[in-house]
């Protein structure tokens, strides 16, 4: 079937399909080249981390650097998207939102309900997020949450290779504002990738695991943790149904519900600060349209309320893992009134 | 002397029109200004001028010399001697932001008793201070490198030769020379220029500068110099006149003139443009303005409107104003040993 | 005649054209001003009045390739750049029939099909986006140049310094038109522009800045043709600064006692429509019964948008939840 490669070249080669397929698709950010005004290589970096490598020669003219202004080159992708083109702009760390949130969250998210129905927006950011880099609080942060919270954007989180060059395609394609989420621990995570152009859509979460005693619903990197913990329960004879949301907003709220429905017991694992997180936002769903279900309190998983520690040990312990999952799993199928 | 007053009026608005857009004039930041006031003041002292006027302005010159005074008298503590003169602020008048501003100054510093007035600025600064000079020696110091009347010289030194004549140091023969006046009349309306006068057809004053050789049908020119920038360069090249000269000259100007010369009519723009009728400008005599409509400027920026029927007339005038000669006055202190001295030896009989 | 003195040239139609738009601005300013004070208009306000001949002489340059974004005090933008009166007028009324179906308000009049990206809340919003239509119109060769309008306060937003430089770089079609009319909000722009001179920042970034006078219709339309013309050739953004005064508040409601008598002074002699109309009659090129046919045009126009706009249904209760995405 599909040969087997990494998130990293998934989502380039997402790009370099679509961009071959639309002359509208350009690509900004800060070193998404590289080189640039320097006496060496073009295409020096291709992205920090090399996630657009070999567009920038590939596609002339259309692979734009950046200087580090972040309020401007991401309001000039929101305006140029106003204008008729599909850019994908790179806010390189999303923990770098404060200085260009503006853009985003009231001009982008605002303008096709402000305007009456008369814009149409359709950019691209994508952003890296996540901890266990050792990168420290100012480059390891989710922060998905507070871009959920804006009506007008898309907030998507493709957990594996095959998942994020379908949401990107889709993305590119998907005539609102996307929020284009990439978890920095994903970028060598292989998986089998279609080499033909698909899309995913937005809204639809996948159960990566059936099981009945338990439903996980989760995100992101935490996937990959949450079926860690799986494996381990499966052992032990408790069988989890883990749902990876992909997309927090819109929400697929029928595949959570249905699946509450037959386990009655909830766990929510989500890496982001614990206040008004994903995490909570799918505790208050499930406990208002799937009480009567529920057989245990909802349990939460998530990071502490505190910054992302930068020593090896406090990040390790600060990032959820496998145990406190199953130790969460174990809560709920313990519990009894 | 004791009461050797000078002036120093700085256009703090000069060098921000549309000229660095259209060609390539010079942007002359105002702390450079302030710099040269600055440099002027500790001049002025070396020479003994003992009190300056400075005009006041919202663009921060005025603001950076009074910071400046006040860092240099807390350093100097108890004691008359900062090395700089004493600085009197033209205050309690409110600023417009006009060209009213440096009118006001300089008229102050007339009445003053200022025996120098330096103002600091292109030809246009020029142009305004002499109409309110009077007969005070006025020392139009370049800020910009587009500009053809005004002197472009080090302020230090430009200091010290205006310090020297307001001392009286240097004698007026020497120091001070008068320069000619162009002066456009439309009925009872009339403009002074220093330097040249354009016609343009164009119909409004807008943006005044003047770039374009084909809205223009005459100049008249106080003097023309082979080697200065702007629109006097055309016959500079064709049939120059020194400013020493008692006469001026004119020419109009037209595209498909066979006489064509390639003039720098502005910072960075060489362009060819066709002259005919090129004439001497006797002093007193009144030229007419062929066009039937449009705007005469004054040393490059449009000014005059005219409609038809309105006759617009230039005149050469002698009359100018009475400018110092910077290294004349500065020959004559050498001449004079002004800047020399014996140094005594202490007990020495 | 050159190609700069056809460009610049404005024929008896054209100076009509500026008049019209000019005295539309000033009547629904003036409209909206007295409309205000009664309490039926919802929300804030914040009124162009005495600064016409920027929008007028800027966008009098520009054609359907060209886009402008605007600030919070937008109505003469929109107005310059030929979004419906009637529309404009019912959309700060909160109507159905408003330019956004009564969902933006004042701050957000936006008609993109008029390359009019909108009045903003935000200040210092604008300039980014420009940066972004400038791009999208140097990729497809439309030769279509982008404005940014912003005020003295907007000039010290992060966001406009870094559109400035972003402009540079890229060498995008881009003006930047500073209107400094003396105050953001009720702190002057002597104190807030520490170098006091908008304009002495172009340096900074490489580009020309130029000082105009707000008030002179025929100052603001030469200066802002070079600038386009440069934009529009490949030579790149300029910054133009508008030196003016506005007429009324920061917003409506505005006490204004941080403000001296600046205003008496520059409607009796300043005042854009006052000059233009003794210019345009001391030339000929018009005539006053042509000026003053214009006028009475132009208040019976106002008239009716505000009648319009009152009469108008309010948006439903269906409204509030459309048009958030194109597809959720």
């Amino acid at each position: 079937m599909a040969r087997s490669i990494t998130y990293r070249e998934a989502i380039n080669e997402a790009l370099a399909q679509e961009m071959e397929r639309d002359e509208t698709v350009i690509v900004m950010g800060e070193d998404n080249a590289g080189g640039e005004g320097a006496p060496g290589d073009q295409d020096a970096w291709g992205g920090v981390l090399g996630v657009t490598k070999g567009l920038y020669h590939k596609f002339p003219g259309r692979v734009l650097d950046t200087p580090i202004s972040e309020s401007a080159f991401i309001g000039a992708a929101i305006g140029a998207a106003t204008a008729g083109m599909r850019p994908v702009a790179e806010l390189m760390f999303v923990d770098f939102m404060g200085v260009c949130f503006d853009q985003i969250y009231n001009q982008a998210a605002k303008f096709r309900y402000m305007f009456g129905g008369k814009a149409v927006t359709p950019v691209v950011i994508r952003t890296m997020y996540g901890a266990g880099l050792r990168a420290a609080a100012q480059h390891s942060q989710c922060l998905y949450p507070l871009f959920t919270h804006i009506p007008g954007l898309k907030v998507v989180l493709p957990a594996t290779p095959y998942d994020a060059k379908g949401m990107m395609t889709q993305a590119i394609r998907d005539d609102d504002p996307v929020m284009f989420f990439e978890h920095k621990a994903l970028y060598d995570l292989s998986g089998p990738v279609p080499e033909e152009g698909y899309t995913l859509p937005f809204g639809e979460a996948n159960v990566v695991r059936e099981g009945g005693d338990v439903t996980i619903v989760t995100l992101g990197r935490m996937v990959h943790t949450s079926l860690e913990a799986a494996g381990q329960l499966a052992a032990d004879g408790v069988q989890c149904e883990v749902i990876d949301l992909r997309t927090t907003s819109p929400l697929d709220e029928d595949t959570v519900l249905e699946s509450v429905e037959g386990t009655g017991r909830v766990v929510v694992v989500d890496e982001a600060h614990p206040r008004c997180s994903i995490a909570t936002d799918i505790s208050a769903l499930v406990a208002q349209k799937a009480f009567g279900s529920l057989q245990a309190p909802i349990e939460m998983v998530t990071a502490p309320h505190t910054p992302v520690p930068f020593s090896n040990t406090l990040e390790d312990l600060y990032i959820p893992d496998a145990q406190r999952i199953a130790n969460a799993v174990k809560t709920v199928t313990g519990w009894s009134r | 002397m004791g009461d050797a007053i000078a002036g120093i009026v700085a256009n703090p608005l000069s060098g921000r029109d549309i000229r660095r857009l259209v060609t390539q004039a010079s942007v002359f930041p105002t702390a450079e200004k302030a710099n040269m006031i600055q440099r002027m003041l500790t001049a002025f002292a070396a020479v003994g001028v003992h009190r300056v006027l400075l005009s006041t302005d919202l663009g921060g010159i005025s603001a950076a010399v009074f910071r400046a005074a006040g860092r240099r008298r807390a350093q100097a503590g108890p004691g008359p001697d900062t090395g700089w003169p004493e600085v009197e602020f033209l205050d309690g008048r409110p600023i417009r932001q006009t060209a009213e501003d440096t009118v006001d100054a300089v008229r102050r510093m007339v009445t003053a008793g200022a025996r120098v007035i330096v103002c600091l600025g292109g030809d246009g600064t020029a142009r305004v201070a002499a109409s309110a000079a009077g007969d005070v020696a006025l020392l139009p110091l370049s800020t910009g490198t587009n500009n053809v009347f005004p002197v472009v010289r080090e302020a230090t030194i430009a200091g010290l030769a205006a310090g020297l004549v307001a001392t009286g140091a240097v004698p007026a023969g020497v120091a001070v020379t008068r320069a000619k006046l162009l002066e456009a009349r439309v009925g009872d309306r009339a403009e002074t220029a220093l330097v040249d006068v354009a016609v343009s057809t164009e119909r409004h004053v807008a943006a005044r500068a003047v770039w374009d050789p084909a809205t223009v049908t005459q100049v008249f020119c106080a003097f023309a110099e082979p080697d200065a920038v702007g629109l006097s360069s055309i016959l500079g090249q064709l049939s120059p006149v020194a400013r020493g000269d008692p006469h001026g000259v004119t020419a109009r100007i037209a595209a498909d003139a066979p006489e064509q010369v390639l003039a720098p009519i502005a910072p960075g723009l060489v362009v060819p443009v066709g002259v005919r009728d090129v004439e001497q400008m006797r002093p007193g005599a009144a030229y007419p303005v062929d066009a039937r409509a449009g705007v005469i400027a004054v040393d490059g920026e449009r000014e005059l409107t005219f409609e038809p029927g309105e006759h617009p007339t230039v005149r050469l005038r002698t009359d100018g104003p009475r400018c110092v000669d910077v290294p004349a006055v500065l020959a004559a202190s050498a001449r004079l040993g002004l800047l020399r001295h014996q140094l005594r030896r202490v007990g020495s009989t | 005649m050159t190609d700069t003195m056809e460009r610049r040239a404005l024929t008896r139609e054209q100076l009509l054209a500026a008049y019209r738009q000019m005295r539309t601005i000033r009547e629904f300013e003036e409209r909206v001003h007295r409309e205000f004070a009664t309490g039926e208009i919802p929300g804030f306000v914040h009124l162009y009045a005495g600064e016409e001949a920027s929008a007028v002489g800027v966008c009098g340059n520009l054609d359907g390739r060209d886009t402008i974004a605007s600030t919070h005090r937008g109505h003469g933008h929109c107005i310059a750049k030929g979004v419906d009166v009637g529309e404009m007028m019912a959309e700060i009324y909160g109507r159905q029939t408003g330019s956004c179906h009564g969902k933006g308000g004042s701050m957000h009049i936006a008609d993109l099909s008029k390359g009019m990206l909108g009045a903003n809340g935000i200040v210092g919003g604008g300039p980014p986006l420009i940066c972004g239509t400038a791009l999208a119109a140097k990729l497809k060769g439309t030769g279509g140049v982008s404005v940014a309008f912003f005020g003295d306060g907007g000039s010290n937003q992060g966001t406009t310094l870094e559109s400035m430089n972003l402009a540079c770089v890229w060498n995008l079609p881009a003006l930047f038109i500073a209107e400094n009319n003396g105050y953001a909000e009720s702190t002057a722009s002597s104190w807030s522009v520490a170098s006091d001179n908008i304009a002495d920042r172009a340096a900074g970034f490489g580009m020309p800045g130029i000082i105009v006078d707000g008030f002179d219709f025929f100052a603001v339309h030469e200066a802002a043709s070079e600038a386009i013309a440069r934009a529009r050739g490949g030579g790149g953004p300029t910054l133009i600064e508008m030196k003016f005064t506005r007429y009324f508040g920061h917003f409506e409601g505005d006490q204004q006692t941080y403000r001296a008598d600046e205003v008496e002074h520059a409607r009796a002699e300043l005042d854009c429509l006052k000059r233009f109309a003794t210019r345009v009659t001391e030339t000929g090129e018009l005539a006053q019964a042509d000026l003053d046919a214009v006028d009475a045009e132009v208040a019976a126009a106002i008239d009716q948008a505000v009648d319009d706009a009152k009469a108008a249904p309010l948006p439903t209760e269906a409204d509030l939840l459309t048009d958030v995405y194109v597809r959720y």
